[in-house]
């Protein structure tokens, strides 16, 4: 237990100082764009984990979870303009709570409706849920404001702590304060009858009714709770960004959480973190690079649902029993191995990709074709052949390096188990 | 005194067949009561029925005389009616101690709470331990449950059933793919876990139902033929005929 409370500690402090790493000390300026990444990576960690609340926890696959969402962004924009408007002292602190209360009063509606059902029915009828809110979002204008979306001010100038919530900094902080208590709170509810009642009911829903429980209210409460936590998100994505439209109620919203949960891991709580981490790093990093990146990121998402299905983290748990026994040195030789043939592989896959997208975006556009800054003629067939090549290459390659790879690692998979045995 | 459970014209039709065709039973308290009968009698359909997990077509079900044959089987089960499955069920990903602990939960009065910490509930977790060592299960508390053998997991799914201390228990078939001396066993841990409570079970081992059991109720086509104390049971002609006879040929 105080291990644990060391890493929350470390992982806080990390959160902290992350944006001081992008600081220019010669100008004394933040990286705007650093900063706003940073704000992004914590608003996607904590709609993650409450997603996760009900697809890894509760085993409720939803396709609606931005509504939670959004609505907890609308909520909170209309309560910024509300206090504006009559010029109440609220601190800007607890201004996200808004947005969670909204996340809450439109999880007890949605739930009411999703979990009568469970399984396919559930994910159908959350699939229709945010259908149906984001045409709302574009036809009720009075409380979604149409296509313009809802605009707020931030800066309410009152603060607990004397920030004004001008710099996107302060906002920063805000947002670290908001998800490290979320987080923490969503972590501790795993640890309570209904966290884990919404695991028991989640893997034998009829053996949770025969001791006394109905697994409904048990998936609606679950529903509910993560409704709060998105809506807390969402309020934090208002305060950030001083705007919010249907995108943040949209099905690709919605996607982006499930993207998130299932690359990172659903099986434990902290997979989500990591998956937050990469879907927001390829949104706002590789999309700089290129424009084809949400097809990178659906590429990683099948590759990760066909090899991988316990996510990043339940990968590298597979490495824990190795670990243990303190072989995990003998790996390092054939991951080096496997890594230039995958490198190769991969490298001729984006060069098909960007290929393709050069020749009907680029080309028009007027522009060079240049990989990794080699200039190419993108319209000869020895370029595209050369991008066959590379990808055949280093798959084959791959296919063969791979089973000398899973042979050592099955092997030491083995003396752990025979180690532990022994123990 | 009213009867813990009471069946009175039970019946139970899918589509056009009639799969329980007009049940009486009357299980007084206190009494370990056995079913048995040939497969496909509708003996595990009697016990769906019961326990709420199919709705009846016709008659009334009674729990110490109040109708439960409307109700959930989570309402069926807070009033103090529990069964175990004859296909384990238990929760396969969670640890062995969870197992138990989730089957105590309802009846403490934890119902939905998002508010108390499990760890930090001494007494629920020290009960949770004793149930463990009841069931011989202690070696294997961190156990995921779904790595058990499959004598392991029976007992555990005992465990569960009576963890919320129901007056009335139901176990379809809880010997049912054990060698010899797991049945032995789990015949001995039936016998103590039943102490003083209402038993109800669906059972093929002769041996079983005649060493545990105070009343036998044969069940054939979906018709209770005979009721009565195992000695009079065994020597029962009709029994014989349907039941016993077909199997000693």
């Amino acid at each position: 237990m105080k291990a644990n409370r060391w890493y929350w500690a470390v992982a806080l402090a990390i959160a902290i100082a992350l944006p001081w790493l992008f600081y220019n000390w010669s100008t004394g300026r933040q990286s705007g764009f650093a900063v706003t990444l940073l704000s992004e990576v914590g608003l996607m960690i904590m709609f993650a984990l409450s997603y996760n609340m009900q697809f890894g926890h509760a085993g409720l696959l939803s396709f609606g979870h931005a509504v939670l969402f959004g609505l907890g962004g609308y909520t909170t924009a209309h309560a910024l303009n509300g206090i504006r408007g009559a010029e109440l002292w609220i601190p800007m602190e607890l201004v996200p709570l808004a947005g969670g209360l909204g996340g809450l009063v439109f999880g007890v509606v949605f739930g009411y409706l999703a979990t009568k059902q469970r399984a396919t029915a559930f994910a159908m009828i959350t699939m229709g849920l945010g259908e149906l809110v984001t045409a709302a979002a574009l036809m009720f204008i009075t409380f979604f404001g149409g296509e313009g979306g809802v605009s707020t001010d931030r800066v309410i100038e009152a603060s607990l702590v004397g920030a004004s919530y001008a710099s996107p900094i302060q906002v920063y902080y805000l947002i670290v304060g908001w998800g490290f208590v979320s987080i923490l709170l969503m972590k501790l509810q795993t640890q309570t009858p209904l966290g884990r009642m919404a695991n028991a009911q989640r893997d034998n829903f009829e053996r949770t009714q025969f001791v006394g429980y109905d697994p409904r209210l048990i998936r609606f409460y679950q529903f509910v709770l993560s409704g709060f936590f998105a809506g807390i998100a969402g309020g934090l994505f208002v305060i950030l960004h001083e705007i919010v439209t249907f995108d943040a109620v949209a099905a690709s919203k919605s996607a982006s959480a499930l993207l998130a949960s299932y690359i990172g891991g659903a099986g434990g709580f902290f997979g989500p973190i990591v998956g937050a981490i990469v879907v927001v790093l390829m949104q706002s990093g590789v999309s700089l690079l290129s424009s084809a990146w949400l097809l990178y990121l659906g590429t990683l998402f099948i590759l990760m649902v066909m090899y991988a299905p316990g996510g990043i983290t339940g990968l590298l748990a597979l490495h824990a029993p190795i670990v243990r026994i303190g072989r995990l040195g003998e790996l390092i030789v054939p991951y080096a191995r496997a890594l230039l043939p995958a490198a190769v592989c991969l490298a001729g896959f984006v060069m098909l990709v960007e290929l393709a997208s050069f020749n009907t975006i680029g080309a028009s556009q007027g522009k060079e074709f240049s990989f990794f800054g080699q200039a190419l003629d993108a319209r000869s067939v020895t370029t595209w052949l050369g991008g066959f090549a590379l990808l055949i290459v280093g798959g084959l390659w791959l296919r063969a390096e791979s089973r000398t790879f899973a042979r050592t690692f099955n092997a030491l998979l083995e003396a752990a188990k025979t180690e532990g045995g022994a123990r | 005194m009213t009867a813990a459970l009471s069946l009175v014209d039970v019946r139970k039709n899918f589509g056009e067949t009639q799969i329980i065709r007009g049940v009486n039973l009357e299980i007084p308290k206190g009494q370990r009561h056995a079913i048995i009968g040939p497969n496909g009698a509708g003996k595990t359909t009697l016990f769906n029925l019961i326990s709420g997990r199919f709705p009846i077509t016709s008659g009334s079900i009674a729990l110490n005389g109040e109708r439960i044959d409307t109700l959930p089987p989570h309402e069926i089960n807070r009033r103090g009616l529990s069964r175990s499955f004859q296909i384990t069920s238990i929760f396969p990903k969670m640890s062995v101690f969870e197992n138990i602990r989730c089957g105590l939960l309802w009846s403490r009065g934890y119902k939905y709470s998002f508010w108390h910490l499990l760890g930090r509930q001494k007494a629920l977790n020290e009960e949770s331990e004793r149930l463990l060592e009841r069931l011989n299960l202690q070696s294997r508390r961190d156990l995921t449950a779904g790595l058990l053998s499959y004598a392991e997991q029976r007992s555990l799914e005992i465990g569960i059933t009576i963890a919320g201390g129901a007056e009335v228990i139901l176990l379809d078939e809880p010997t049912a793919g054990m060698s010899h001396s797991e049945t032995e066993y789990a015949v001995n841990l039936i016998r103590t876990v039943s102490e003083g409570k209402t038993l109800l079970m669906v059972e093929h081992d002769m041996s079983v139902v005649f060493g545990l059991a105070d009343a036998v109720s044969v069940v054939v086509y979906g018709e209770v033929i005979a009721s009565d104390a195992p000695d009079k049971i065994r020597g029962n002609k009709a029994v014989q005929e349907a039941y016993l006879g077909t199997e000693a040929a």
